[in-house]
């Protein structure tokens, strides 16, 4: 028997209109994990990150999640989902989204802990209209912790982060993943990208490389992971 | 001032509208589809209201009367008799009928011209029509025969309403529904376009919530608020404005609250087919204005060019108005069979708006 997965992408394929957004995407991310999904703008991040929590339904191929193949509503408990955008009610409080988030995962008892752990405790009353853009971010990733997922998805986390912050939001990341949560993370910037477990290398919705740091660099041989991409991107490209 | 700067604006404003079709549409189009459908229903081949006319007259008189009357082209008359003419008022088969009484020669002889005139009531231009074909008859008899010189004295009597309602109570009825509507119809399909745009609805297509949760929580939100203002709408108008009510306070409140159900779910529905609040203000002369032209507010239904009447008769709004107005104007209670019909009609608007809405939300959450 096979060691479970907790993300099983197979075969999966997805185009909008004539733009083929996912071409054939084969993914696994272990349990306890932290999986980074690295690529430019426009690469499909977003696309598998929406097909892994079932809000993109794939042309061809299949998504399972936590043993479930997708769209799965009752699996959706057990996943955390930061969009790219902090996705906030702006009229209410930091309190009042998260409590929101709570509540329709049936999970009122986690506030007061994951406002602590992104500090935001002191600004708990505050209307998120009224927040700086990285307080806005922690109030997001906070409504996407507090029912403490098995499996987190997080799209770009750290886009508009001051750099100490996103030292912060990692350190989270790596305490979460300690405590046996799955993450996938998606980012554009390399310097995160040393810091998952393990990363898979996306351009026009194809995996074009996977692996750990240390693979994809022996893989493009250079010891820079940027330039590692830069390569194995071209390598495909031409 | 630099013509250059503002010139710059000016392109930059009309390049944006180039790209925004619907806005054009909306721009060039609806004035031309309002307009149209304004002229085609005071202009367009009305029908005329069905009248009776019952001659009791034992001269020759009421006979010419009748006559003149079957020949106008202001309302479709027809012979009844006069027991049958209030039944057939209240059950809307006639709006009016005309009685020449026994006496109605002899009474001209002496220069008084004295016919029974019963009006349904609830329609003030309906009735209007009618004294005007009265008058035109009375102006063609008067012409070939008797000469000038007599009174017109119509002895006329309003099966509901009657003399002492003004406008306000006949257009009260329907507007204290049409303001509930629009108000709420607003209301919803801005907040919930602001879900979509602000990537909450996103998040929450991504939690266990299922949509007919989604959709059921919005409903009794949004439906709690449109409440409170039907209250308020209706205690300003029956104790401020003093706007004219023979039925049951609760039964208007009730009518009130299905069409407040129908507008949140219309806003929810209709918020799939906007991408913006600008977009979504546009659906008001879209979905709006054609309502509030055909539901009978203003001309009544039954008096449209026939195409017309078919509209009328699939827009919630037009139950709604006409449901209100039997309460407020006839006294109607649930017993009576066009109520029912009235309250049925908008209760299953607001059930295929439900299932639509619902099924829409799937769809276009990207």
């Amino acid at each position: 028997m096979a060691e479970t997965f907790a993300v099983d992408i197979e075969g999966v394929k997805k185009s909008f209109g004539g733009l083929r957004a996912l071409d054939g995407v084969n993914l696994r991310v272990r349990p306890g994990e932290i999986y980074g999904l690295l690529g430019p703008n426009g690469a499909g991040k977003t696309t598998l990150i929406r097909s892994i929590v079932g809000l993109v339904a794939p042309d061809a191929g299949t998504v399972t999640v936590l043993g479930r193949r997708m769209p799965a509503v009752d699996v959706l408990r057990n996943i955390g989902y930061m969009t790219q955008q902090a996705a906030l009610y702006p009229g209410l409080s930091v309190e009042e989204n998260v409590e929101f988030f709570a509540a329709i995962n049936g999970a009122e008892e986690g506030v007061d802990e994951v406002l602590k752990m992104v500090e935001l405790d002191q600004r708990r009353k505050s209307v998120v209209a009224t927040l700086s853009g990285g307080m806005r971010q922690r109030c997001s990733l906070a409504c996407a912790l507090v029912h403490k997922p098995k499996l987190l998805l997080l799209d770009e986390p750290t886009v508009g982060v001051d750099p100490q912050l996103r030292v912060q939001f990692w350190e989270d990341f790596r305490k979460m993943a300690a405590g046996g949560t799955t993450i996938v993370v998606s980012s554009h910037v390399m310097d995160e990208a040393e810091r998952c477990q393990r990363l898979g290398l996306i351009q026009f919705g194809r995996l074009l490389a996977e692996g750990t740091p240390n693979e994809v660099r022996a893989q493009a041989g250079t010891n820079d992971l940027e330039e590692a991409f830069l390569r194995l991107a071209g390598d495909k490209v031409s | 001032m630099s013509g250059h700067r503002v010139r710059a604006i000016t392109r930059r404003l009309l390049q944006q509208f180039r790209r925004d079709r619907r806005t054009l549409a909306l721009l060039f189009v609806a004035p031309i589809v309002i307009l149209g459908l304004l002229g085609y229903l005071i202009r367009g081949s009305s029908s005329a209201p069905a009248v009776g006319v019952a001659n009791e007259d034992q001269g020759p008189l009421g006979e010419t009367f009748a006559a003149a009357l079957e020949r106008s082209s202001l309302i479709s008359a027809s012979a009844i008799n006069a027991s049958d003419g209030d039944a057939r008022l209240k059950d809307g088969s006639l709006v009016a009928y005309i009685v020449f009484p026994a006496d109605f020669s002899q009474r001209a002889q002496t220069g008084t011209i004295a016919p029974g005139v019963n009006l349904e009531g609830s329609q003030p231009s309906i009735s209007a029509t009618v004294f005007q074909a009265l008058q035109q008859s009375i102006t063609s008899v008067a012409s070939a025969g008797p000469g000038p010189g007599f009174h017109f004295e119509p002895q006329v009597h309003y099966l509901y309403g009657g003399q002492g309602l003004d406008t306000l109570d006949y257009f009260g009825a329907a507007f204290i529904g049409l303001v509930v509507f629009f108000l709420v119809f607003v209301i919803t399909i801005v907040s919930f376009l602001n879900e979509r745009s602000q990537g909450t609805l996103e998040r929450l297509m991504a939690s266990p919530l299922r949509r007919g949760e989604i959709v059921l929580g919005y409903m009794i939100g949004f439906t709690v608020l449109a409440l409170i203002q039907s209250a308020e709408v209706l205690a300003f108008s029956l104790a401020v404005l003093k706007v004219h009510n023979q039925g049951s306070v609760l039964l208007i409140f009730g009518i009130e609250a299905l069409m407040a159900l129908a507008a949140v779910n219309l806003g929810i529905f209709l918020s799939m087919f906007a991408r913006s609040e600008f977009q979504a203000v546009q659906f008001i002369p879209l979905v709006v204005v054609p309502q509030v032209l055909l539901s009978g507010i203003l001309f009544p239904v039954s008096t449209e060019p026939r195409p017309l009447q078919i509209a009328s008769d699939v827009l919630p709004l037009t139950y709604a108005v006409n449901g209100l107005r039997d309460v407020m104007l006839k006294g109607a209670d649930l017993t009576w069979p066009s109520l029912q019909l009235d309250a049925g009609v908008v209760a299953g608007f607001c059930v295929l708006l439900i299932v639509a809405g619902s099924a829409t939300l799937r769809r276009r959450i990207a």
